[in-house]
């Protein structure tokens, strides 16, 4: 029986919301978010020339009276467009005395299971130097458990590499929507350009950045001999009150360009710490971002 | 300088494996972490990292320095060093604390024992915390209430628990106790005396005293009228009256008068107005007639300074009476032979009447078989031969009785000369049963005990014929009823006496294996008998009996026993407390220094190199520039962080 990752009254609470995308994203019909692209809907969007092959049906009969021209009425669209959860499972994500890795899954586990109630199409794709096999979902809650069981079974390894990620998503999905990230975003190299890539193919970015306390502000003083759970390099040094302060500011640095990247390209950026309890990020972090409604 | 805890190696070896262990624990504290993190960019680019090529196991040597030498100052505290001379062999001293009965009387503050406690207190701060003391109770027994101690706070607590007991002092012994432990102690010491001496005469004056006796008197002569005795006991020529007698004694100084007052029951019994002289005593005589048992409450009405034997209560039984029923168609025959007891309660009724479960303790039967046995004791007079319980062998005439069997009980002092019964039955005994009076033919008189019952069968008349004048007559069945019932004839006599030795005398050649004493809780009590006195101790208020044949005294010993004289030490013997030892003011406690310099070392050592972040700080930024420069001096190169 695998590890139920949230429990069901964290589940009643989070059914009440909805994944929330803010860019105007084409797909066909039988989404909850308006876009500016016109087609089947509820809400009246503009008037156009009715051309030959038009449907006779959305023609503006009352205006055709009035000035005996032929005009269209269009709705706005509201698409049904894929949520996709990439999903950082690299080694870094399970370093340290609190792991990353099992807030990230809790953390991803109820994002799908909001989408999953508003009939979203849900796509977790875990990811470290590549991408991994990807486990795809839509239509009601009762996929939640394959979803689930899907998380539980994911184990961390290998190195991040998000350019080489970036690409095969590219390439693998063509399709344009929403993108969530669930990640510490620490790879050797430069992050942001291939997150740039992402939100330039049009994909809307959510970041979510999840940190153990001791990323951010490590506890320990005195000589340390460190080890990079991903790439096994070893450094010793000494560490005391003024390198904290430095190597957090450092941190905090990181985390605003990763915040810069998403503003810049009308994404989201979350920064989660594991000591926050998820149900917590998702009610207050995650509704106050806009990526939950 | 020397320690009063641990000896130099002791110390020296704990600091050696303290300190081992400091240095070890100290090395794995600061020594190199190994940590996994997520990542290294941050650490490098904050520029943190620094490669040490020649790295010290000992980050901080000032602080080991200073850990270890707090340690060592705190471990010296605990060894106890104390600066100055000091004679290292204590004394032993024996304190003897006065608890007799005569130290719960009245003084100016409360009793005379707090005043002996407060002396003895007084003693014990005057000496120097390394002598032992053992502290003694003493009244009739010399107890030790502790061993040498050389807590002094255990003894004040034991001096604090001391009571007044009931019994009189017994100095003589306690001397010779303190005496004998100091002894075996082999350390000299002095034994001290606290309290009012109150004793024995025979102990007014000791013919020996230990040379390195000291006394703390307390107390002044107090005057003192109280009850020395109280004796009651049944009247022998009427049961149901009691005699007392009452003693009552002067202790002190001054004549006085004093009034007695007899209560049974709260109702008055008797009275006396006493006028005694000093030292003297005397003794008041009541007579009281009561069969019922009760309390008799013997008070004097005086106020003087020990109001504990002003007063005696002693519990008075009941006076039992023998019922007996004769069944018998001439009950004049019998009746001057049983009436005429005084601890008889005798009916008589025909034999029509007979009533196997009559309500009797005993039943005579005349010249007659009942169809059912009694389910008492009975006494059988010529029974026919077809119902006797003891088989008749035949009837004859001018019997001759030969003997009486005066080894037995109930031929005791029976005595009869050419005495001829004109009929009587011979009987056939059987196996365990008493024959009391024989003829050349066979036994006249048979006794049987059967389990609880007991029977006497008479082969003649004891009130017809011959045996009517017979002085004999009225003895044997005295004899035969003290037999059946021996309770109901028990002599009782209480004594409310003082507790501690109690003397009783005996008849001469008393068998020690016929008395018993026993007890309230009917325990036998060890005692002796020797110059025809029988002598036993209780150091307990209780009551005693005493159970000799016939007779049993019960000792009530509830008045507490107040010594008559005053032991007065000699002018050799010191007196009073002494001043303080002036050894031990010689020297001095060093504990108190050093636990705090090691104390306000560790607390240094945690503001310079403790893991507190907001002491450490300005700790270091104040201490910084001097411990830089004692690092210099000493040659020590210390890798200087960017940080600080």
């Amino acid at each position: 029986m695998p590890d139920p990752l949230i429990d069901t009254p964290t589940l009643e609470k989070i059914e009440r919301l909805t994944i929330h995308w803010q860019k105007s994203l084409p797909g066909l019909v039988g989404g909850h978010n308006t876009s500016r692209f016109a087609g089947p809907g509820q809400e009246f969007l503009d008037h156009r020339h009715f051309h030959h092959g038009d449907d006779l049906r959305a023609v503006n009969w009352r205006v055709y009276l009035r000035l005996e021209k032929l005009f269209l009425k269009m709705f706005q669209l509201e698409p049904r467009i894929p949520v996709r959860i990439l999903l950082d499972i690299s080694k870094s994500m399970s370093a340290g005395a609190a792991s990353k890795f099992d807030y990230a899954r809790r953390l991803a586990a109820a994002l799908c299971y909001v989408g999953l109630v508003r009939l979203d199409s849900i796509c977790l794709q875990p990811f470290s130097a590549r991408l991994h096999d990807a486990f795809t979902a839509s239509g009601g809650r009762h996929r939640f458990q394959p979803a689930v069981n899907f998380l539980a079974s994911l184990q961390p390894a290998g190195q991040t590499d998000f350019l080489a990620s970036a690409r095969q998503f590219i390439s693998e999905y063509p399709q344009r929507g929403l993108l969530l990230v669930i990640s510490d975003f620490l790879d050797e190299h430069d992050c942001e350009k291939p997150l740039q890539y992402l939100a330039d193919f049009g994909h809307e970015l959510m970041l979510v950045q999840v940190w153990a306390d001791e990323d951010r502000q490590p506890p320990w003083e005195g000589e340390l001999e460190l080890e990079d759970a991903e790439t096994g390099q070893r450094v010793e040094l000494a560490f005391d009150a003024g390198a904290r302060a430095r190597y957090t500011a450092e941190f905090d640095e990181f985390c605003d360009r990763l915040e810069r990247v998403a503003l810049r390209n009308h994404g989201r950026y979350v920064g989660l710490s594991t000591s926050v309890p998820v149900e917590q990020a998702v009610f207050n972090s995650l509704v106050a971002s806009g990526v939950l409604q | 300088m020397n320690f009063l805890n641990l000896s130099l190696g002791e110390l020296l070896g704990l600091t050696g494996a303290i300190s081992a262990g400091v240095v070890a624990l100290y090395l794995l504290d600061r020594s190199k972490r190994n940590q996994v993190v997520s990542t290294l960019r941050f650490w490098v680019s904050a520029d943190v990292r620094t490669q040490l090529k020649h790295r010290r196991r000992i980050q901080q040597p000032w602080s080991l320095i200073l850990e270890l030498i707090s340690l060592f100052l705190l471990l010296a505290a605990i060894a106890g060093p104390r600066l100055g001379i000091i004679d290292g062999s204590g004394r032993d001293h024996v304190l003897i604390l006065d608890t007799s009965a005569w130290m719960g009387s009245r003084a100016r503050q409360g009793t005379l024992l707090d005043e002996a406690r407060a002396s003895a207190r007084a003693y014990l701060r005057s000496l120097p915390s390394r002598d032992r003391v053992m502290l003694v109770r003493a009244d009739a027994l010399a107890t030790p209430a502790t061993s040498f101690e050389s807590q002094h706070a255990v003894i004040e607590e034991a001096i604090r628990e001391s009571q007044p007991s009931a019994s009189a002092l017994n100095l003589e012994q306690a001397l010779d106790y303190a005496r004998i432990a100091q002894k075996q102690s082999k350390r000299p010491g002095e034994i001290v005396f606290a309290g009012a001496g109150r004793v024995p005469e025979e102990q007014a004056t000791l013919d020996w005293l230990p040379p390195n006796l000291r006394v703390l008197p307390v107390g002044t002569p107090q005057e003192n009228v109280g009850l020395r005795k109280v004796g009651l006991r049944r009247s022998p020529s009427q049961p149901d009256t009691w005699d007392i007698f009452v003693v009552v004694r002067n202790y002190g100084a001054r004549p006085h008068d004093v009034d007695l007052a007899l209560q049974f029951g709260k109702s008055p019994a008797g009275e006396k107005r006493f006028s005694l002289r000093p030292g003297s005593e005397e003794t008041a005589a009541f007579v009281y007639k009561t069969r019922v048992a009760g309390y008799l409450e013997a008070r004097l009405n005086i106020r003087d300074a020990f109001p504990q034997d002003d007063r005696a209560l002693i519990e008075l039984p009941a006076q039992a009476a023998l019922r007996v029923i004769v069944y018998s168609k001439e009950p004049q025959l019998l009746r001057p032979l049983i009436a005429a007891n005084p601890q008889v309660q005798a009916a008589f009724d025909s034999p029509d009447q007979y009533n196997p479960a009559a309500n009797a303790d005993v039943v005579v039967l005349d010249r007659f078989a009942p169809p059912s046995p009694p389910r008492v004791n009975s006494i059988w007079i010529e029974p026919p031969a077809s119902g006797s319980p003891v088989p008749v062998v035949q009837t004859k005439t001018a019997v001759r009785l030969e003997r009486w069997r005066d080894e037995t009980e109930l031929g005791q002092n029976l005595r009869t000369q050419d005495a001829v019964l004109e009929s009587s039955e011979l009987f056939q005994p059987a196996a365990g049963d008493i024959s009391v009076a024989e003829a050349a033919a066979g036994p006249l008189i048979v006794a049987r005990q059967d389990k609880d019952l007991k029977l006497v069968v008479f082969g003649f008349h004891p009130g017809r014929g011959a045996m009517k004048y017979q002085l004999a007559t009225p003895l044997l069945m005295e004899n035969i009823l003290r037999w059946i019932a021996p309770v109901a004839f028990r002599q009782w006599e209480v004594q409310a006496g003082t507790v501690g030795i109690v003397r009783v005398p005996v008849e001469k050649g008393t068998d020690p294996a016929s008395v018993r004493v026993l007890d309230q809780n009917q325990r036998p009590l060890p005692f002796t008998i020797q110059d025809d006195t029988l002598q036993f101790f209780s150091g307990a208020p209780g009551n005693v009996s005493v159970l000799m044949g016939p007779r049993e005294t019960v000792y009530s010993l509830t008045l507490p026993d107040v010594a008559e004289a005053v032991w007065t030490p000699p002018a050799s013997v010191r007196r009073g407390v002494p001043r303080a030892s002036l050894e031990g003011s010689a020297t001095r406690d060093l504990w108190p220094w050093l636990a705090l310099l090691g104390g306000l070392g560790l607390l240094v050592d945690w503001l310079l190199y403790g893991r507190s972040r907001v002491f450490r700080l300005r700790a270091s930024q104040m201490v910084s520039p001097l411990s830089s420069r004692i690092a210099a001096k000493v040659g020590w190169r210390r890798q200087e962080r960017k940080a600080s």
